[in-house]
C-alpha cells in the first residue's frame, strides 16, 4: 500500500503503476472501472464489498470521498494492489476543497483503457446524476435508494431522473424475492388478478416489487402496510381459479405456500452489499425490466426510449447552497431531508 | 402461454427446474458421497432448486431416513463449495427418503414406486423425475428391468419427465456401448438419457466454443494453413488408487481417451454450430468425431506405458503392478499418446497428439494449438534461435485460463527475439469460484438442457475410435516410464520423428 498526502493527479497515476509493476502479474486481466462515491465512514465498507466484486469481476476500484468543500483544495491518496483486497486494485482518493467538485480530472486519468465504466454510489443518490460527473463517465450507474431519507421518494426520483444503464441496488435486493415467485408460474397457465404486497411504507422494495407485478402483469397490487416488520414481510398472488401463491419471508428462509400444497421453505439470505453488487456488474447492459418496473411505480411510461447519454449539468453547490432549500423530502448530496 | 413473470430480458432470475425428485441408485458409493450431494446442497444453497424438491436414496442397507440423512449430512459438509448454511441443509434434509433394497428385489422397487407416485400427489411434483446411476455398470441392466417392470421410467404413466442419468464408463467397447445405449433408449426415451461425462461441465471447456466462436480473432487462424499441430494433454499425478479391479480391465485408453479427451478433441475441431441448439452442437461434434482418422500403422503411431515405481511430488510412488489387486504380468496401460488427423479441409494434415497418462509430475489437463513459424523471418537466425512456434494453449485444469505464446524484443541493443508467454487465468480474472462440474450437470438434467450431455450417437463414434487401437494394442505389452517423469521415451520419439517435441505442461 502506498499513501500520499496532499498530492496531484499525477502523482497517483505514477503510483498506481509503478504498485502493479512490483506487485507482478497480480490483476492483469481487468474487466471493468469501478467508480465508488463514498462517504468517509463507509469507505471500509465499500472497499469490502468491492472486493467480493471484485471476486466475480476483476476490476479497477476508484473510491471517492469528498469532504469539506468549503476548505482548500486538496487531494490524499492510498493505493492498495492485490493483498487485503484480493485480485482487485484500489485507489481511495480523499477530495477537500473545490477539487471535490472536480473530482473527475483525477479519476480520469486513472480509468483502466477501454473497458466499461461503472460508477456506484454507496452514500445517499445524488438528486441528478447529471450535476455528477462521475455518473456522466459511466456506462452503468448504480444507485442505493435504500441509503436516502425517503427512499421511496427517492427512488420515485430515480425514476424521473432515470437513464438507460442506471440500477438501483433496492432491486438487486428483491432478485431472490422475485425467482420464487417467478419459479410459481412455471408449471401452472393460471392467469394472476390480483397481488398483496405487506411491508412496511417506507420500504422501497416493496415499492418496487409492486412496480414489477404491475409492469409484468397488468394488475394493480395492494400495498398492505405494516409496521411489525421492518423489511418486506410477504408476497401474495391471487390466481383467477381462486388459487393464492404466498412468499413469506421467515428470518434467512422464506415460507413458500400454495393452494392444495404443503407449505415449502427456500432459502432467502439476505446478501452482503458485495453480492448485491457482483449482481449488478455480472450485466452492462441496460436492465430493461428494471426501467418497466421503476417505471410502473412511478406512474412514467417509456423509460427504456430516453437517451442513454446524460450531459453534464454544472451546479455549484456553493450557490446553491443560498438559494432556496429544494422542495420535497430530499435534498441531494450533502443535504438534509425536511 | 408462458410464464408473464419470466422474459428473456430478465437475466437476472435464475434457471429453475420444475419441482421434481432425484432418485439416486448407489447413494452410499464414493460418487454420491464426494460429487452428487454437496452439488444437491449448493444448488440448494444458491436458491437453485425449486419448491418440493425430493431427494431419494437407493442401496443395500438396512437404514431408516435418519441414517441416511446424517450421512448426506456428513458428505454435504465435507465436499460443499459454497458456505455451510445450517438452515438451508434443515429444510434439504427433510425432503430426503432413504428406500433400501437390492437391485433385485421386486418389493424394494415397488416400494420406490408407491413412494413415488405418493410424493406427486402430496408435493406437486407432478411425476417428475431423475434417476441418477451411480452405480457399477453391470448393475444397469438389472436397475433399468426393474424400471421398466414398475412403469417408473414411463413419460406417459408418470404423468411428467422421467429422466435417467448415466455416468461413464459407456460400455468398454463399441459392441458394448450399442447395447447398452439400447437398453437404455428402450426403457427411456431417447432425448431422457444423460450421459455424463463431467469435463463437459467445467467452465473452460464450455469457454472453448466462447473463445472460438465469439471472436473474430482466432477462427481464420484456425485450420491446416495456420496451425502446425494440436497437442491435447490430460496428466494425472495419482496412480489408480482404489479402482484396480475396473482400471485393469479397461486402461487409460477405454478411461480416459474415449471421452474426455475425444470431446476435448471434438470441442477444438468442430465446425461452427449453426446456433447453440444441443442439437447442432452435437451435429457438428459427431461430424468431427466421424472424420477423426488413426495413424496408418498404429504400432508406429501410438504409444502405450504403464508407470514403474519413482516418485511423485516428493513422495516415493509403488510402480503399477505393485498396486494392490493388480496382477504382477498386466499388461494394462497407464498411459497412451497417440496421433490422431482429422480428414476434413480444414485439418488435413495437422496431426493431433493426444495423451494421458498416471503418474505423471503433476496434474493438468490442456490443449495447446501450436502454429506454423512465419513463412520469413527477417532476422539474423542467431538472433531468433529462441523463437519456437506460436501457441495458443487452453488450461482446463488447474488455473483454468488461456495463454497465448509469442515473439517479443528482447531489451537491449540487438534486435534479439524470444517466446514470452501472455497468461489470461481464468480464476484470476474471474475469481470467484466456478461451480463444479457436478453441479452444473445436475442442474441441467433436471432443467432438461442436454448441451453439455454427449448423445449415444457421440459416444458409439468415440469407440469406433479406440476400438482398432485396442484391438492393434492385443498382446503388447506397454513401455514402462518411471512415477513422475513425463510417458515413456517412445512417446518422445513419436513426435521427434516429426521434428516437434511435447510442450511441457
Amino acid at each position: 500500500m502506498i499513501g500520499l498526502w496532499d498530492t496531484t493527479g499525477n502523482e497517483v497515476v505514477k503510483a498506481l503503476a509503478a504498485e502493479r509493476r512490483s506487485a507482478g502479474g497480480v490483476a492483469s486481466g481487468l474487466a471493468l472501472s469501478l467508480i465508488a462515491v463514498v462517504e468517509e465512514r463507509k469507505v471500509r465498507e465499500a472497499e469490502a464489498a468491492a472486493t467480493i466484486a471484485a471476486a466475480a469481476h476483476p476490476c479497477r476500484v476508484l473510491i471517492v470521498v469528498r469532504s469539506d468543500l468549503d476548505g482548500r483544495s486538496r487531494l490524499d491518496a492510498e493505493i492498495v494492489v492485490g493483498g487485503r483486497l484480493g485480485p482487485a486494485e484500489a485507489v481511495v482518493m480523499r477530495m477537500y476543497g473545490r477539487l471535490a467538485l472536480h473530482a473527475e480530472s483525477v479519476v480520469m486519468p486513472l480509468l483502466a483503457p477501454d473497458v466499461p465504466v461503472v460508477t456506484w454510489w454507496h452514500s445517499e443518490p445524488p438528486e441528478t446524476i447529471a450535476n455528477d460527473f462521475l455518473g456522466i463517465v459511466a456506462d452503468r450507474r448504480i444507485t442505493d435508494s435504500a441509503q436516502a431519507a425517503d427512499p421511496v421518494a427517492a427512488l420515485k426520483r430515480r425514476a424521473e431522473d432515470y437513464a438507460p444503464g442506471d440500477t438501483d441496488l433496492t432491486w438487486t435486493r428483491i432478485t431472490l424475492w422475485r425467482t420464487l415467485v417467478a419459479g410459481a408460474f412455471d408449471t401452472t397457465e393460471e392467469t394472476v388478478v390480483g397481488a398483496t404486497i405487506v411491508a412496511p411504507p417506507s420500504d422501497p422494495t416493496a415499492a418496487l416489487m409492486a412496480g414489477w407485478l404491475a409492469a409484468r402483469l397488468g394488475i394493480t397490487p395492494v400495498l398492505e402496510p405494516t409496521d411489525q416488520w421492518p423489511r418486506m414481510r410477504s408476497v401474495q398472488l391471487q390466481c383467477a381459479n381462486g388459487d393464492c401463491v404466498t412468499v413469506t419471508r421467515e428470518e434467512g428462509t422464506a415460507l413458500f405456500s400454495r393452494t392444495g400444497q404443503e407449505d415449502r421453505y427456500m432459502p432467502l439470505p439476505r446478501r452482503p452489499v458485495g453480492d448485491e453488487l457482483a449482481e449488478e456488474l455480472r450485466r452492462l447492459d441496460p436492465d430493461q425490466i428494471y426501467s418497466e418496473a421503476l417505471g410502473a411505480l412511478a406512474g412514467i411510461k417509456h423509460l427504456e426510449s430516453r437517451p442513454p447519454q446524460r450531459v453534464h449539468i454544472w451546479r455549484d453547490p456553493a450557490q446553491a447552497q443560498r438559494a432556496e432549500a429544494p422542495v420535497g423530502a430530499y435534498a441531494g448530496p450533502g443535504g438534509r431531508a425536511v | 402461454m408462458g410464464n408473464p413473470l419470466r422474459t428473456a430480458q430478465d437475466r437476472r432470475l435464475p434457471r429453475i427446474p420444475e419441482p421434481c425428485a432425484l432418485v439416486i441408485f448407489g447413494v452410499t458409493g464414493d460418487l454420491s458421497r464426494k460429487k452428487l450431494i454437496p452439488a444437491v446442497y449448493d444448488l440448494a444453497n444458491r436458491g437453485l432448486l425449486p419448491p418440493g424438491f425430493v431427494v431419494l436414496g437407493f442401496a443395500r442397507r438396512d437404514w431408516g431416513d435418519g441414517d441416511f440423512e446424517s450421512l448426506a449430512y456428513a458428505a454435504a459438509k465435507k465436499g460443499a463449495r459454497t458456505p455451510w448454511r445450517e438452515e438451508v441443509w434443515q429444510r434439504l434434509a427433510s425432503q430426503f427418503v432413504f428406500v433400501p433394497g437390492s437391485f433385485d428385489d421386486d418389493a424394494a422397487f415397488d416400494h420406490l414406486h408407491d413412494t413415488l407416485n405418493d410424493l406427486r400427489d402430496r408435493n406437486g411434483i407432478a411425476g417428475n423425475v431423475a434417476f441418477y446411476f451411480s452405480i457399477p455398470p453391470a448393475a444397469f441392466p438389472l436397475v433399468l428391468k426393474q424400471l421398466a417392470r414398475t412403469g417408473m421410467a414411463d413419460n406417459a404413466k408418470s404423468g411428467g419427465w422421467r429422466r435417467v442419468v448415466v455416468e461413464k464408463p459407456f460400455g468398454n467397447d463399441l459392441a458394448s456401448a450399442m447395447e447398452l445405449n439400447q437398453l437404455v433408449d428402450s426403457v427411456f426415451t431417447p432425448q431422457d438419457v444423460f450421459r455424463i461425462d463431467h469435463y463437459l461441465g467445467k467452465e473452460t471447456v464450455q469457454n472453448i466454443l466462447a473463445l472460438r466462436f465469439a471472436n473474430n480473432l482466432f477462427e481464420p487462424t484456425w485450420n491446416s494453413k495456420y496451425v502446425d499441430s494440436v497437442q491435447i494433454t490430460m496428466a494425472e499425478d495419482v496412480g489408480i488408487g482404489t479402482r484396480a479391479g475396473f482400471y485393469d480391465a479397461a486402461g487409460a485408453a477405454r478411461d480416459v481417451l474415449q471421452n474426455h479427451l475425444l470431446q476435448l478433441l471434438a470441442l477444438v475441431a468442430m465446425e461452427e454450430p449453426t446456433s447453440f441448439d444441443p442439437n447442432e452442437i452435437r451435429a457438428e461434434k459427431l461430424k468431427v468425431l466421424k472424420a477423426v482418422a488413426l495413424p496408418k500403422d498404429i504400432e508406429l503411431g501410438s504409444v502405450r506405458g504403464q508407470y514403474l515405481a519413482g516418485w511423485v511430488a516428493g513422495e516415493r510412488a509403488v510402480g503399477y503392478l505393485e498396486e494392490a489387486n493388480i496382477p504382477p504380468d498386466s499388461t494394462t496401460e497407464t498411459y497412451v499418446a497417440v496421433e490422431l488427423h482429422i480428414q476434413n479441409r480444414r485439418w488435413a494434415g495437422v496431426p493431433f497428439y493426444v495423451r494421458c497418462g498416471k503418474r505423471m509430475p503433476r496434474r493438468v489437463t490442456e490443449i495447446a494449438v501450436l502454429f506454423k513459424k512465419a513463412p520469413h523471418l527477417p532476422f539474423n537466425p542467431a538472433d531468433v534461435e529462441m523463437l519456437g512456434n506460436n501457441q495458443l494453449v487452453i488450461r482446463v485444469q488447474p488455473d483454468e485460463g488461456v495463454v497465448l505464446k509469442f515473439g517479443s524484443k528482447v531489451p537491449g541493443t540487438a534486435m534479439e527475439v524470444r517466446d514470452i508467454a501472455m497468461d489470461f487465468q481464468y480464476g484470476e480474472a474471474f475469481t470467484e469460484s466456478s461451480p463444479e462440474a457436478y453441479e452444473r450437470l445436475v442442474l441441467d438434467v433436471l432443467i432438461g438442457d442436454r448441451t453439455l450431455f454427449p448423445d449415444a450417437a457421440e459416444v458409439e463414434q468415440s469407440w469406433r475410435v479406440v476400438d482398432p487401437l485396442e484391438d492393434a494394442w492385443k498382446g503388447t505389452t506397454p513401455e514402462p516410464y518411471r512415477s513422475g517423469e513425463w510417458g515413456p521415451r517412445a512417446a518422445d520419439e513419436l513426435l521427434a520423428r516429426e521434428g516437434r517435441t511435447w510442450r511441457r505442461a
